[in-house]
């Protein structure tokens, strides 16, 4: 692209076309979170709760996120950041990915943007920072409801950790975004991005929550993008700065890789 | 234009172009010079719409050699772009702008425009601008297009199919674009399975098939392998074998001194014949070039 604002607008127009799933995804996970953390005080009473969990295995507690579901970070990590929270932010960042790149050009739209004076890697990067500022408002908005929640009834967590995890959300989207972007690159049929991008999404949180309940699987957990996000359990602990390494340098790379081998093939017109 | 000379806007070698087994473009060879109107005619599927996107680099050849302006598109192809407006076959336009916003996001790319030239390009269209593209019948998204690509100006436009959904008053207005673009020292790469339309405003044609060039040269040129229909009425007897003899006679029918049929090419032969003989009337038809393309479109390639 030869000018800033050329530049600029390859950004800001695919930013602007995802902008009523985007806010659809931000009002969804942001009213999630809110509704979950006002029923903080309800849970922070209930020592039922605690005391049928205890009753559990605790294979089958540490597996589905349950322990000290009465605690603050067991309550988050139980009910939101556990699974949902994660599973939603990736399937948005996959989503995104997949409508600017895939989808977009295997419905034709993209013949008339790289007819204009523009690099295919440079439409191709375009949209993957469209893309990733989705990601980013996506993540902003919901660690702002979070902290805004936890203040209003009164959940009392260490805001680094809350800021960590939620981080950690957005890096996992990262991640399996830009295998989206990756996958799109080779192959611009949107139904294979979505369909081998959210797959790799959900094994990962089926790998994470089940395979420590096999002898044989349990170390092949720290293959799953999940335990290199959340294996640390950063709503108790600090996280390692490797582990934001590993989700955001392999997001970059694929992404990389996504644009390089869109400007070596064929451009689908329709 | 001499080929290989600085006057080449286009210049395609041997391009062939396959999707698998299936060959799309076979072998073929183009040349556009500057301020030339080429019109690259042939029936659906004949591999128009491919060579189109291979010049601009929408598609990767499977062989041959494309240069436009001197310039490679596959390695030169934002400087390529950057000196020619297209035009798609099948448009498909954003459809959350406006012909303004659309206007406005291709500014970007493409620098300031003429707001005069702007105005008058709608008005000749009779395009309002402030619709979404969305709200758009097929008609008016392509006069859109085609304002997108005669509002800056380039040194090259291609246009594929581009009077497609236009009512006949604003292919009018196409044609006087295109001509104007012309004079102004553009060069146009015209696809279109009408000849009618190319005719009216092509220097040369080049006539495709099955992913081969079938027919190429000036309409003049073509037109003199065209198809003519002849009714001789001879004063005596029909000289039938020198009528039998007749090169590009068809479908000749004898009805006692009255002679009918279908000279393909020059009428020089048929001419001589009857400057042999006494002829009382002789009705040459103007020839029919939708007539000589649909018989090139049909003959194997």
């Amino acid at each position: 692209m030869s000018t800033i604002a050329g530049r600029l607008r390859a950004v800001v127009d695919p930013f602007l076309a995802l902008r009523r799933s985007g806010l659809l995804w931000l009002v969804s996970i942001a009213a999630l979170v809110a509704l979950t953390v006002a029923f903080w005080p309800a849970f922070q009473g209930a020592s039922g709760i605690s005391r049928a969990i205890d009753q559990l295995p605790a294979s089958v507690v540490d597996a589905f996120g349950l322990a000290e579901l009465g605690t603050p970070a067991g309550f988050l990590r139980g009910n939101l950041y556990d699974l949902i929270v994660p599973l939603l932010i990736g399937g948005a960042t996959v989503g995104f990915a997949n409508g600017l790149t895939a989808a977009d050009e295997d419905a034709g739209r993209l013949e008339l943007v790289l007819a204009q004076p523009v690099s295919r890697q440079g439409v191709f990067l375009a949209r993957s920072l469209a893309a990733t500022a989705w990601l980013v408002v996506l993540t902003a908005g919901t660690l702002a409801v979070q902290v805004a929640s936890d203040r209003v009834v009164g959940l009392a967590i260490d805001d680094a950790t809350v800021v960590a995890t939620v981080v950690l959300c957005g890096l996992l989207g990262a991640f399996h975004g830009g295998l989206a972007l990756l996958v799109a690159g080779l192959r611009p049929r949107p139904g294979l991005v979505l369909g081998l991008t959210l797959a790799v999404l959900i094994a990962g949180f089926v790998v994470t929550a089940l395979f420590p309940l096999s002898d044989p699987l349990r170390d092949l957990v720290h293959l799953s993008p999940w335990d290199w996000a959340f294996g640390g359990d950063p709503l108790r602990s600090p996280t390692e700065p490797w582990r934001y390494l590993v989700l955001g340098l392999p997001a970059i790379a694929f992404t990389t890789v996504g644009a390089v081998a869109f400007s070596r093939r064929d451009v689908e017109v329709g | 234009m001499t080929p290989g000379g600085s006057g080449e806007v286009i210049r395609v070698d041997g391009l062939v172009k396959d999707y698998g087994p299936i060959h799309a473009v076979r072998g073929i060879d183009l040349l556009v010079g500057t301020g030339e109107v080429v019109g690259f005619l042939g029936p659906n599927g004949a591999g128009k719409s491919t060579t189109i996107r291979c010049l601009l680099d929408l598609l990767r050849p499977t062989a041959g050699r494309i240069m436009l302006f001197g310039l490679d598109p596959a390695r030169d192809g934002v400087a390529t772009r950057r000196r020619l407006a297209y035009v798609p076959g099948e448009l498909r336009l954003p459809d959350r702008l406006s012909g303004g916003g659309l206007v406005a996001s291709l500014t970007a790319f493409r620098g300031p425009y003429d707001r005069r030239r702007l105005e008058t390009l709608a008005e000749r269209l009779a395009l309002d601008l402030s619709r979404p593209t969305r709200q758009l019948s097929s008609g008016n998204r392509r006069k859109l297009a085609l304002l997108l690509a005669f509002l800056w100006p380039t040194e090259l436009l291609v246009l594929d199919e581009p009077t497609s959904g236009l009512d006949p008053l604003m292919q009018q207005e196409f044609l006087g674009l295109v001509r104007e673009a012309r004079a102004g020292g553009s060069s146009v790469f015209l696809s279109s399975h009408v000849l009618s339309e190319v005719q009216r405003v092509a220097d040369r044609v080049v006539v495709l098939r099955d992913g081969l060039v079938v027919a190429s040269g000036t309409v003049a040129e073509l037109r003199g392998r065209a198809t003519r229909r002849v009714d001789v009425t001879f004063g005596a007897d029909v000289p039938v074998s020198e009528i039998e003899a007749l090169p590009g006679l068809r479908d000749r029918r004898i009805d006692g001194r009255r002679v009918t049929g279908v000279v393909t090419g020059s009428l020089q032969p048929l001419i001589a014949v009857l400057a042999r003989h006494p002829v009382d009337d002789l009705l040459v038809e103007e020839p029919d070039l939708e007539e000589t393309f649909l018989e090139l479109y049909e003959e194997p390639a």
